[in-house]
């Protein structure tokens, strides 16, 4: 593919021609804020929406046409009345004083491309469109209908309040339409064991749900109907990785432990373990932990990758193969005896990268491991000889973050480039790409089934994406900073969100809307999980403190309330201070991960840093 | 690293207090005091180059005195040069329009560890083992191969002639092409003169049998290490067999 830079962004740029006489732009701006703030309160807030994008973009025009000096003064005059959450916005527009600036600056010409979208409830927009249409104003209306996007619905004027909650990304806020496609948000089905009896031979009763059964079976403590749930994607929807006898196993493993599982609440939180890294002057920056908590590893500023145990049993790698043919392969222990006790050590260190590691990832069955860096590469370790055994070379610039899927098989990673890309271990080249933000994809996790994506970004909005066609079936605004983590609820129906900004946003993905803020850290927030049953949400900040959140009560009031309304926004009541269920500090730690044991304890994961 | 204190304004020279003031500017406040050091660098090798580039655009255009043009040229080139971006939108939901178009692969069941084509996999070993007379043992590719011999020789001033006893000729061939999956391990072939057969036929009498063979984990060189050596390159003679030679790492050179 040729790509022809030149011409495009001369093409983009050219939608800067001018627009009236550059002397009179403040005189412009300012008759368009003397009318909103002159309107009525209840129009006032929505109205004001406009004065963010018409500032910029009246701005880069008189740049764009060699205007210093009516830009420069255009810049002093009104970039203090903006709103504060745009400040950081503003600051990188300051530097962009000449039309050659505009050329190099990719966001700044994605801003361009994509129309900033308002959304603005029916009489407000009336009462805009009347005002200017009149003669005099009419180069702001022909800004206006060249630039911004306005989504128009029917129904209350918003308040300030629900206005704030909702805007601060680079494009302004999502199209009604963007989150109107249907998602499959519920879980795969489970295959059924029964646990006593370790009987194995069930999946007949996996495939589609359907009731069909060569034998009675007892049921385990998983499905009870078998009709599919609606919400449900087909099993077949994507191609998924058959169970091995070791996934098997621990699917029954899994079980048992559930059966032990504490039941969390807001009157019985979970234990919190603190693994914190000392003397981690490489510089930790990535962190995860197995589902079932036996090993935990780190990623370093150093390029190294470091993997620990944290159960007595060391790690060991395998024999080397002359010593393999040697061993029985008969005997009931061979996945004992395949290990080489020599290498036994509790710390394995695995060099290989060429710039700091910023995502880790465990496979759900344990035998890889996957990690991301600035040097443009995904590696896939593996787990029993501790050695390299593939590098995705594909984002030629620093990956931000990586995850394998719970089915493992597939993994996702985002990056500097704006994309996120799916991957699967066996193919060279990735098998999706998901293209659509403007701005670096900071973060990227999967659907408990598998079939979606979630992706934050430095454009500060979260994206949702479909594995199956990598169309983009949800956009989420709301957040003020790049978003650095995301969690989904164990029932597959919400996804909470954490970004620069110190709130958490949670959302309901079936209807595409908010349905939650809770304020309280005071820095980014770099980890989000919910408990295995979906009760507790724990979220982790640079603040050096984890708080938990009842989640079921974040989400019980939803119930009664009807938001299949078309305007795409319900009343969110101002109630975290009755959801914080805990606060709790650490001594100058500032928290990178979070995990659930399979029995509800939490674990967490930072390095001290001596501040 | 915790952020030091800043040099005080007064003893700062008015480059790096212009330095501090476009950090604050763009709204960066913690930083450690080298990064001044570090921009006023990058600041003077940038426009350093592009100066010289400029001279020589403005030379070729046989002009008296570098003017605007010829900086604004330096100044595009070194761009597309240094400084890539990523690609633009557009070509990314094309490429993504292409990519996602087709569909999800079928999974082969119990297939073993999925992996890429060997091709694409770093499980390869990445150095290879090559002998030049059938009498030598070793197979080619395995880690095994150092240990079988003991014993060193060191070079002998010896001429080209029949008659010599001739250690055996091995050549080494280590080709790193990817990073390998080995650790750094470093493997000492030594062939011991002992079990050389006299093979009259070869003109050239390798002397030298230490190599040491150190598959760099980063760096695509390809390091063919031999030890058929031309008997004039050896220095000083030495009887003794089992003292090692430095000037062995010379070696490297000779292809």
């Amino acid at each position: 593919v040729v790509v022809e830079d030149q011409p495009d962004v001369s093409a983009v740029l050219s939608a800067y021609n001018q627009q009236g006489d550059p002397t009179l732009y403040e005189e412009y701006y300012s008759g368009l804020k003397h009318f909103i703030e002159c309107s009525l309160d209840c129009h006032r807030a929505e109205l004001s929406q406009l004065f963010y994008p018409l500032f910029v973009h009246m701005y880069l025009e008189l740049v764009y046409n060699q205007h210093e000096s009516e830009a420069k003064s255009f810049f002093e005059r009104f970039h203090g009345d903006q709103e504060c959450y745009y400040q950081d916005d503003l600051r990188v527009l300051s530097s962009l004083t000449k039309k050659e600036h505009m050329k190099g600056n990719e966001t700044m010409l994605d801003f361009r491309t994509s129309k900033f979208v308002l959304r603005i409830s029916r009489d407000s927009y009336q009462l805009l469109k009347r005002h200017l249409q009149e003669k005099q104003n009419n180069q702001i209306w022909n800004i206006v209908q060249e630039h911004l996007y306005i989504d128009i619905f029917d129904g209350m004027p918003r308040s300030k309040q629900q206005i704030d909650a909702m805007v601060g990304s680079l494009a302004g806020e999502a199209k009604r339409e963007a989150n109107k496609s249907k998602v499959f948000f519920g879980l795969l089905k489970e295959p059924e064991f029964d646990v006593p009896l370790d009987d194995e031979d069930e999946e007949g009763e996996n495939e589609e749900g359907k009731p069909k059964k060569k034998k009675p079976k007892k049921d385990s403590a998983g499905s009870k109907s078998k009709k599919q749930d609606p919400n449900a994607p087909p099993q077949n929807r994507i191609p998924l990785p058959e169970l091995k006898d070791s996934d098997k196993l621990d699917k029954i493993m899994n079980v048992k432990e559930a059966a032990r599982r504490v039941r969390l609440g807001p009157d019985c939180l979970p234990s919190i373990c603190f693994y914190t890294f000392l003397n981690a002057y490489q510089g930790l920056t990535a962190v995860d932990i197995t589902d079932d908590s036996s090993m935990i590893v780190g990623g370093f500023a150093d390029s190294t990758v470091r993997v620990w145990s944290v159960t007595p049993k060391k790690l060991r790698s395998v024999k080397a193969a002359a010593d393999l043919s040697l061993i029985d392969k008969e005997s009931d222990d061979v996945l004992e005896r395949i290990m080489d006790e020599k290498t036994a050590s509790e710390l394995k260190i695995l060099y290989g990268h060429s710039g700091p590691v910023y995502g880790t990832s465990f496979s759900p069955d344990r035998n890889y491991l996957l990690s991301c860096s600035e040097d443009g590469t995904v590696r896939l370790w593996s787990l029993q000889t501790f050695t390299c055994l593939v590098g995705y070379k594909g984002h030629n610039y620093p990956v931000w973050d990586t995850q394998f899927s719970p089915y493992g098989y597939y993994f996702v990673s985002g990056g500097h480039d704006r994309v996120a890309r799916l991957w699967a271990t066996d193919h060279y080249q990735p098998l999706r790409i998901f293209a659509g933000h403007l701005a670096d994809v900071t973060c990227t996790r999967f659907h408990p089934n598998s079939n979606y994506v979630a992706t934050g970004s430095a454009d500060r909005t979260v994206r949702l994406w479909d594995v199956l066609n990598g169309n983009c079936v949800r956009i989420f605004t709301g957040h003020k900073g790049p978003v650095h983590s995301l969690a989904f609820s164990p029932n597959g129906r919400f996804l909470a969100t954490g970004a620069t900004d110190g709130r958490v946003l949670l959302w309901d993905i079936g209807h595409g809307l908010m349905v939650g803020e809770l304020k309280g850290h005071s820095d980014t927030i770099y980890a989000l999980r919910f408990s295995r049953d979906g009760e507790i949400l724990a979220s982790g900040s640079m603040d050096n403190t984890v708080r938990l959140w009842d989640a079921v009560k974040a989400f019980e009031d939803l119930e009664t309330d009807d938001f299949t309304t078309a305007t795409g926004h319900i009343n969110l009541p101002e109630n975290s201070q009755d959801l914080l269920l805990g606060t709790y500090m650490t001594k100058s730690t500032p928290v990178v991960h979070l995990h659930f044991t399979r029995r509800n304890l939490l674990l967490a994961a930072g390095a001290y840093s001596s501040q | 690293m915790e952020p030091a204190k800043m040099a005080s304004p007064k003893s700062a020279p008015k480059d790096a207090q212009v330095m501090a003031q476009i950090l604050k500017d763009m709204g960066i406040t913690e930083y450690e005091p080298r990064v001044i050091n570090q921009m006023l660098e990058f600041a003077y090798r940038y426009v350093t180059t592009i100066l010289e580039d400029a001279k020589v655009y403005s030379s070729h255009a046989k002009k008296s005195s570098v003017d605007a043009d010829d900086v604004r040229l330096a100044i595009q080139c070194r761009t597309d040069q240094s400084f890539t971006s990523p690609p633009p939108r557009d070509f990314l939901l094309d490429i993504a329009r292409q990519k996602n178009q087709t569909p999800l692969p079928l999974i082969k069941p119990y297939s073993g560890p999925r992996l890429p084509p060997d091709r694409y996999c770093l499980t390869a070993p990445n150095y290879r083992l090559k002998s030049l007379q059938k009498k030598v043992s070793s197979s080619a590719g395995r880690i095994t191969v150092p240990r079988l011999s003991v014993g060193a020789v060191s070079s002998r001033p010896s001429t080209p002639t029949l008659g010599t006893p001739s250690a055996q000729a091995v050549s080494v061939s280590a080709k790193v092409g990817t990073p390998v999956s080995l650790t750094g391990q470093r493997f000492t072939v030594q062939i011991p003169s002992s079990q050389t057969t006299v093979k009259a036929a070869t003109p050239t009498t390798p002397t030298v049998q230490n190599v040491l063979i150190n598959p760099s984990l980063i760096g695509p060189k390809n390091i063919l290490i031999t030890t058929n050596m031309v008997s004039s390159q050896n220095t000083s003679g030495e009887s003794n067999p089992l003292k090692r030679k430095h000037e062995d790492d010379d070696d490297y050179d000779n292809l």
